[in-house]
C-alpha cells in the first residue's frame, strides 16, 4: 500500500492506483478528459499533467502509478497549472464554444474544468479560422446518437468503448492529425447494443443521445439511484427526472454488475415510466367500470379475500422483494391462498462488469431470482395456464405485465370464472375482465429491493412520490419535496405502490405484523424470517447515497 | 577515412550475396554464433555504438534491457521507415549493400534471442523492399537464415513489412503499432518496447544504419569501432547532405567532423557561390543552426551542447536566397500533416503553427505572431506529448523564430506576401469530410 | 525504368469483393509471417490495392471479414496512411515531393511545369485518366531533389526537360 502526498494531503492507496484516483482519495481533483476508469489509459488529452517533486518533466496523472513517498503537486504547482492552461488553450482553439446551444452543457467535462480552473482568467492567442467538419456538425451517427464533430476533443473514449467494452469496434478515427474525426465504417449506422454509452463517455457534446437531446437542461435534473427494470442483470442506474417526469436513465457505477454501462434497451425504458393510464381504483358495476376510493376498494377487497375459496394470486418477478414477501405472507400464509410467479423467456441481453466479464440475462424481469429465493412457486406460461385453469373464487393479479400469457385470449377466458382484481398502470386487455382495477405506481415512485441474477440484493429509491400525493405540510405550507409550485399535488391521480396497498390490506385483514410503514420495515422483517436475506441491512444495501454519485457522474461524462 | 558502411558503393554487382561474401561478408554472423548472445551484447556495448535513427541511444544498452528470463518469443525490428526530411541514408545502404543490413539483423536477433525479425520499411520504398526481400532469399538459400542456421541450433526468419505512408511510424512505438496492423499511434511509455513491444513481447527496434554497423563491429572488433570518432561518439556515420550545396548526397565520415568540413570540403560548398544562411544538422526535427555555428562538431554530444541534435544526420543546407518564413511554413505543414492526432498539444499546435505561418506568408502577419508561435512550441515540447513529434516541430520552429526573429518581424511589418506560395499536400486520403483524393 | 500503370478499377470489382484463389494464397502467405491476423492488415491492403486499384468500401468489408476485424477498424487504419487510395486513382499518379529540400531545389519549378503541361492542379486527374498530380511529404531522396514518385517508382534529379521525356514515355505506353 503506497503512501504518498498530494498537495500536502497524505494518502494511502492500493498498489497500482494511478494518481488521478489517488488524488481523488486525498480530496484533490486532477482534471481529465480522456481517462476513464473502465477503459485503457491512453494519456492523450494531457490535461492531467501534475508535478512530481524531483522529476524534471511533468507527469501524467492517468498513467503514473502511485508509489511510496511520491510528492505530487496539482493545484500547488505553477508549472502544472501553466501546462493545464496551455492544454485548455489548445483544446479550445478549435472548439466551437457553443455552450448555450449545446445539450451537453452542465455535464460537460470541458466546461466544468473551464469553470473550475479558469473562470475569467482564460485568454487565447488563437486568431486563425477554426477547424470545422462540414457535414458532421449535426449528424445522426446511429439510431440513438447525434454527432457534432466540431465539438470533439479527440479523447477517443467512444472508440475505446466500442473496441474494449461493447466489442463491436463500430467507431473509429478517420484521417489523422488535426483532421481526425470520429466515424463508423463508410458512414453507416452506428449499430451497437450499447450505443448510447458512447455518448455517456463523451466528455463533451460531440456525441449526444438523440432521445434526450433538448428535453431538459442537465442542471435541472435530479438523479435518483435505482435499478434498471429491463432484465435480471440488474444494472445500476440513475433515474434522471424533473417535475415528476422521468427524462432518462443513466448508468450508475457498480463494478460488479455494469461498471458504468447500460444497454440501449434498458436505457430507453425510461420513457415508459411516465405512462400512467389508470389513475384511480375502479370497480365493475353493471358491466361498467366506475371510479372508487382507495378506502372503499381496500375494505371491499378484504371482504372478498376473506370469502375467497380458493384464492389464487399471480405475483410477478417485476415486483420488489418486499412486495413479494408481503404477498407471500399475506395471501399465502395468512389467507392460505395459492401463489404463482410466472416467468417468460425474453431476449438475450448481456452486460459487461468492471472486470470485463460478460453477465447474461436469463429472463426479462428485474427480480426473478428474488422470487425464487423467497420460495415462491415459479411457473412458465403453460404452468400459469394450469394455475388459472382450476378456477377460483378470487384471482389477484398483482402485475398485469407479469407474463405475456395474461394478455392472451386464453387467459381472458380462464379469468371469466370467479372474481378478478388486477393491478395495472398502462392499457392492458385484462382491464376487460377485471372486477377490481387498481392503479399501480411506476418504478420511479416505488421503493424496495431487487435481487440481481448474480444474487446481489440491490435497493432502488423512489424518484418522486406517486401521482396525487399531497405536497403540503400539516401546517399547510408547501413541502420542501414539492416537485412544482404550479401543482403542489403533482399530476392528478391516486396510483400507489403495491407495498403500500398490501400493508393496508394486512391491517384490514387482521395481520398487524404485516402492517408496516415502509419497505425498510418490510425488509427488516424479511431479513429476520427469510434465510435468503439473513444478515442484510437496509441501510447497508449498496451505493444509494447521493453524495457518492459525483464520481460516477463525472465518469459517464 | 576508408568507407565502411558504403564500401560497396560503386562496386559492380554489389547487391549480390556473392560479392558480399567475397568481401568477407557474414563472417561477423559466424563469429557471433560462436561467441554466444551475451558476448555479442558485450562487444556492441564496448564499441559504444549509438543508435543512428535520431535519438542516439547506446545500442548495446537497448539490447541489454530485454528481460533475460522472458519466456516465449522476442522480436527484433529493423526500422527502415526513413521519413525524416533531409535523411536518405538507409536507402543508400540498402541500395548498395543490403546484406550488410541482413547480417546486422541476424546478429542483433541472436544477441537478444529473437527468432523472428521484421524490417519495417516505408511504403514508398517499393524498390528497396524488393531488394531486401531478394537479399533475404539469397541468405536463406545459403543457410545463413532459416532453421538451424549454420548448424548452431538458432532459427531466424526475417520478414519485410511495408508501411503505407506515415512519418510517425518511424517512432518506435508507432512503428510497433503499425506493424501490429493498427493506426500508427505512439504508445505511452513505460513499458518500453524492450519489455512490452510488438505483439506484447520484448522487442528491440534498431535503425538500418545502426544494424549495418553491427557486422563490422563483430568482424573488426569493438576497439576498432571505438577508435573512429571520439569517446562516446564512436564509429562512422552517414551524413545526408541536401539543399543548396554543390554535391549533395550521402557521405560516410567519422563522428566529430565539423559541419564546415561536411559542407565546404565534402559537398563542394554552397551552390552557385552563394552564402550559407542556415542549416539543419540532423533532419528538419533538429533546431536550425546559423552560418555562425558551422564549426560545431557533428556528433551527438557536441550537437547537444549547441542546443540542437545530430538526429539522423540529415544536413539540410539553406543559402541566403531562402526566406525563413517560407522554410518555417514548409516544415510546419510537414509536421501538421504527419501528426498522428493523439495528443492535444501536437494535434492542435502543429496545425495552429501552420495556419499562423500561412497567414504570415500571405502577408497578413501580426506583431504577436512570433510570440504566439513560441508559446505554442513551448507547450508542445518537453514531455507535453506522448512521443517526440511535439518536440520535432516545436524545437526547430522555435529555433527559427529565435534565431531569425528579425526576418519574421520584417515580413510582418512589410505585410507583403512571399513571392511563391507553399505547395499544397494532397491528397489527404481519409480526408476531412468533403475532401477527395 | 518501366513504371507499371495502376489497375483501373471497375464498379463491379470494387463493390462486392470476393477474393479468388490466387488472392487467398497470397493472403495465407502473408498470414504465416505474423503471430496475429491483425498484423497482416497492412500487407493484405497492399495486395488488395495492387489487385483492385484502390481500397473501396467493398474491399474494406472483404478484408475485415477475412481478417476478423470490424470494418470500421480497417477503415480507420486505411485512412491513417496516405498511400492507400480511397478513391480510384489515375493510371499514373505523379507524387511530387513538396518538403523542404525538394521545394528549395527546383520542386516548385517542376510543379509549375507539370500544371502547365498537364493542365491540372494538385489533386486532379487529366481527363483521359492517365495522370494525376498529387503533392506528398518527404520521399526520403532529398539528395537527389527534386523527386517525383510515379506509382511505385522514384524519378530523381529531375528537370522539366527530363520529366517531359518520362511523361511522354508513359503516355505512349498503354
Amino acid at each position: 500500500m503506497p503512501k504518498l502526498t498530494i498537495d500536502g494531503h497524505e494518502v494511502e492507496v492500493a498498489a497500482r492506483t494511478n494518481l488521478i484516483e489517488a488524488a481523488r482519495a486525498a480530496g484533490v481533483f486532477i482534471p481529465y478528459f480522456c481517462y476513464h476508469p473502465y477503459l485503457t489509459v491512453v494519456g492523450q488529452c494531457r490535461i492531467c499533467m501534475v508535478e512530481i517533486q524531483g522529476q524534471p518533466r511533468l507527469a501524467l496523472g492517468c498513467a503514473t502509478p502511485a508509489t511510496d513517498g511520491l510528492v505530487v503537486k496539482v493545484e500547488t504547482s505553477a508549472r502544472a497549472k501553466e501546462a493545464r492552461e496551455a492544454v485548455m488553450e489548445f483544446l479550445l482553439a478549435n472548439h466551437p464554444l457553443d455552450c448555450p446551444v449545446c445539450d451537453q452543457a452542465g455535464e460537460c467535462l470541458l466546461q466544468d474544468h473551464s469553470m473550475r480552473e479558469q473562470r475569467d482568467t482564460f485568454t487565447t492567442h488563437m486568431a486563425e479560422t477554426r477547424r470545422t467538419f462540414p457535414g458532421y456538425e449535426r449528424r445522426l451517427l446511429g439510431p440513438h446518437i447525434v454527432q457534432n464533430q466540431n465539438r470533439c476533443i479527440h479523447c477517443s473514449r467512444c472508440i475505446r468503448f466500442t473496441q474494449e467494452i461493447s466489442e463491436t469496434a463500430a467507431l473509429t478515427y478517420k484521417s489523422r492529425g488535426n483532421s481526425e474525426f470520429i466515424d463508423t465504417f463508410d458512414g453507416r449506422a452506428f449499430d451497437d447494443p450499447m450505443s448510447a454509452c458512447a455518448a455517456d463517455v463523451c466528455p463533451v457534446g460531440a456525441l449526444t443521445v438523440r432521445e434526450f437531446r433538448f428535453r431538459k437542461r442537465a442542471w435541472k435534473l435530479s438523479s435518483t439511484p435505482s435499478i434498471c427494470p429491463g432484465c435480471s442483470i440488474g444494472c445500476n442506474i440513475f433515474i434522471d427526472h424533473h417535475e415528476r417526469e422521468v427524462h432518462r436513465f443513466t448508468p450508475r457505477e457498480n463494478p460488479a454488475i455494469n461498471a458504468t454501462w447500460l444497454c440501449d434497451y434498458g436505457r430507453f425504458l425510461a420513457d415508459s415510466l411516465n405512462e400512467q393510464t389508470y389513475l384511480y381504483p375502479q370497480r365493475r358495476a353493471a358491466g361498467h367500470m366506475v371510479r372508487a376510493e382507495w378506502g372503499e376498494a381496500i375494505a371491499a377487497l378484504a371482504l372478498e379475500l376473506r370469502a375467497a375459496r380458493p384464492l389464487r394470486v399471480v405475483a410477478s418477478a417485476n415486483l420488489s422483494n418486499e412486495e413479494l414477501f408481503l404477498a407471500r405472507e399475506l395471501f399465502g400464509r395468512h389467507l392460505r391462498g395459492e401463489l404463482a410467479v410466472p416467468l417468460a423467456a425474453g431476449e438475450q441481453r448481456r452486460m459487461r462488469n468492471g472486470k470485463g466479464e460478460w453477465l447474461h440475462a436469463a429472463d426479462p424481469y428485474p427480480n426473478s431470482l428474488g422470487a425464487r429465493r423467497l420460495g415462491l412457486n415459479v411457473v412458465d406460461g403453460e404452468g400459469l395456464s394450469r394455475f388459472l385453469y382450476g378456477g377460483a373464487g378470487l384471482t389477484l393479479i398483482l402485475d398485469a405485465e407479469a407474463h405475456p400469457f395474461l394478455a392472451g385470449a386464453e387467459a381472458l377466458q380462464l379469468l371469466r370464472v370467479g372474481a378478478t382484481a388486477v393491478w395495472m398502470r398502462c392499457e392492458h386487455p385484462l382491464a376487460g375482465v377485471a372486477g377490481w382495477l387498481l392503479p399501480a405506481a411506476s418504478l420511479a415512485s416505488d421503493e424496495g429491493t431487487f435481487t440481481s441474477s448474480t444474487g446481489v440484493v440491490q435497493r432502488f429509491a423512489a424518484a418522486f412520490s406517486p401521482p396525487g400525493t399531497v405536497h403540503r405540510m400539516p401546517t399547510g405550507a408547501m413541502s420542501p419535496e414539492c416537485p412544482t409550485i404550479a401543482s403542489p399535488w403533482g399530476p392528478p391521480g391516486e396510483a400507489r405502490p403495491l407495498w403500500l396497498v398490501l400493508t393496508a390490506l394486512a391491517r384490514e385483514l387482521g395481520a398487524p405484523n404485516l402492517d408496516l410503514a415502509s419497505p425498510a420495515e418490510v425488509f427488516t422483517l424479511m431479513a429476520q424470517t427469510d434465510r435468503a436475506f439473513a444478515g442484510l441491512e437496509w441501510e447497508a444495501l449498496g451505493g444509494l447515497k447521493l453524495d457518492e454519485s459525483f464520481r460516477e457522474r463525472q465518469h459517464v461524462g | 577515412m576508408e568507407p565502411v558502411l558504403l564500401r560497396a558503393r560503386g562496386v559492380p554487382g554489389s547487391r549480390s550475396i556473392a560479392t558480399y561474401l567475397a568481401a568477407g561478408g557474414y563472417e561477423g554472423w559466424k563469429r557471433a554464433l560462436g561467441l554466444g548472445p551475451d558476448a555479442v551484447v558485450k562487444e556492441v556495448l564496448d564499441s559504444e555504438l549509438r543508435g543512428r535513427g535520431g535519438a542516439g541511444f547506446p545500442t548495446g544498452r537497448k539490447w541489454s534491457f530485454v528481460p533475460k528470463d522472458h519466456p516465449g518469443p522476442r522480436y527484433l525490428v529493423c526500422n527502415a521507415d526513413e521519413s525524416e526530411p533531409g535523411t536518405f541514408k538507409d536507402r543508400e545502404i540498402i541500395e548498395h549493400d543490403p546484406h550488410q543490413v541482413i547480417e546486422g539483423i541476424a546478429i542483433a536477433s541472436f544477441a537478444i534471442k529473437a527468432n523472428t525479425a521484421y524490417i519495417y520499411i516505408r511504403g514508398e520504398f517499393v524498390r528497396w523492399a524488393t531488394i531486401l526481400e531478394e537479399a533475404i532469399g539469397e541468405a536463406r538459400a545459403k543457410g545463413l537464415l532459416g532453421t538451424n542456421v549454420l548448424g548452431s541450433g538458432f532459427d531466424l526468419d526475417i520478414w519485410v513489412h511495408r508501411g503505407a505512408g506515415a512519418y510517425i511510424c518511424g517512432e518506435e512505438t508507432a512503428l510497433i503499432e503499425s506493424l501490429e496492423g493498427k493506426r500508427g499511434f505512439p504508445r505511452l511509455k513505460p513499458p518500453f518496447p524492450a519489455v512490452v513491444g510488438v505483439f506484447g513481447k520484448p522487442t528491440v527496434v534498431n535503425n538500418v544504419e545502426t544494424l549495418a554497423c553491427v557486422p563490422h563491429i563483430m568482424t573488426r572488433g569493438a576497439a576498432w569501432f571505438a577508435s573512429i570518432g571520439r569517446p562516446r561518439n564512436t564509429g562512422p556515420k552517414l551524413f545526408c547532405v541536401s539543399g543548396h550545396v554543390n554535391r549533395p548526397g550521402v557521405y560516410e565520415l567519422p563522428l566529430g567532423v565539423t559541419f564546415r568540413e561536411i559542407i565546404e570540403e565534402h559537398c563542394g560548398g554552397v551552390r552557385g557561390g552563394r552564402k550559407l544562411k542556415a542549416f539543419f544538422p540532423g533532419g528538419s526535427s533538429a533546431p536550425v543552426m546559423t552560418a555562425d555555428e558551422v564549426d560545431v562538431k557533428a556528433d551527438f554530444d557536441a550537437c547537444a551542447e549547441a542546443q540542437t541534435m545530430l538526429g539522423s544526420g540529415g544536413v539540410i543546407v539553406l543559402d541566403d536566397s531562402v526566406d525563413m518564413v517560407a522554410v518555417a511554413d514548409n516544415i510546419a505543414h510537414f509536421y501538421a500533416h504527419e501528426s498522428c492526432g493523439q495528443c492535444t498539444p501536437c494535434r492542435e499546435g502543429s496545425d495552429w503553427c501552420a495556419d499562423i505561418l500561412d497567414r504570415m506568408a500571405a502577408g497578413h502577419g501580426r506583431a504577436s505572431d512570433p510570440d504566439t508561435l513560441l508559446r505554442i512550441c513551448r507547450f508542445s515540447s518537453e514531455g507535453m506529448t506522448i512521443c517526440p513529434l511535439g518536440d520535432a516541430y516545436a524545437l526547430p520552429l522555435s529555433s527559427m523564430v529565435n534565431k531569425f526573429r528579425a526576418e519574421f518581424e520584417r515580413r510582418i511589418a512589410d505585410a507583403t506576401p512571399l513571392p511563391q506560395k507553399r505547395l499544397p499536400v494532397l491528397p489527404w486520403t481519409g480526408p476531412r469530410p468533403g475532401f477527395g483524393i | 525504368m518501366t513504371t507499371r500503370p495502376l489497375v483501373v478499377a471497375t464498379q463491379e470489382t470494387t463493390s462486392d469483393v470476393k477474393f479468388d484463389k490466387t488472392m487467398e494464397d497470397r493472403i495465407a502467405d502473408v498470414l504465416r509471417r505474423y503471430p496475429t491476423t491483425r498484423a497482416a492488415l497492412l500487407p493484405v491492403l497492399w495486395l488488395c490495392q495492387e489487385r483492385f486499384g484502390w481500397i473501396s468500401p467493398g474491399v474494406i468489408s472483404a478484408v475485415a471479414e477475412r481478417l476478423g476485424e470490424s470494418a470500421a477498424f480497417v477503415e480507420g487504419v486505411v485512412s491513417f496512411y496516405t498511400m492507400y487510395y480511397t478513391s480510384p486513382p489515375a493510371r499514373y499518379v505523379l507524387q511530387v515531393c513538396t518538403t523542404l529540400s525538394c521545394s528549395v531545389c527546383g520542386g516548385r519549378e517542376l510543379v509549375d511545369h507539370l500544371t502547365a503541361k498537364l493542365g491540372i492542379g494538385f489533386g486532379e486527374k487529366t481527363p483521359d485518366g492517365s495522370f494525376q498530380l498529387v503533392g506528398v511529404q518527404c520521399l526520403g531522396a532529398c539528395g537527389n531533389a527534386p523527386v517525383i514518385q510515379i506509382n511505385d517508382d522514384y524519378y530523381e534529379d529531375l528537370t522539366p526537360k527530363k520529366l517531359d521525356a518520362v511523361l511522354d514515355d508513359l503516355k505512349g505506353r498503354r
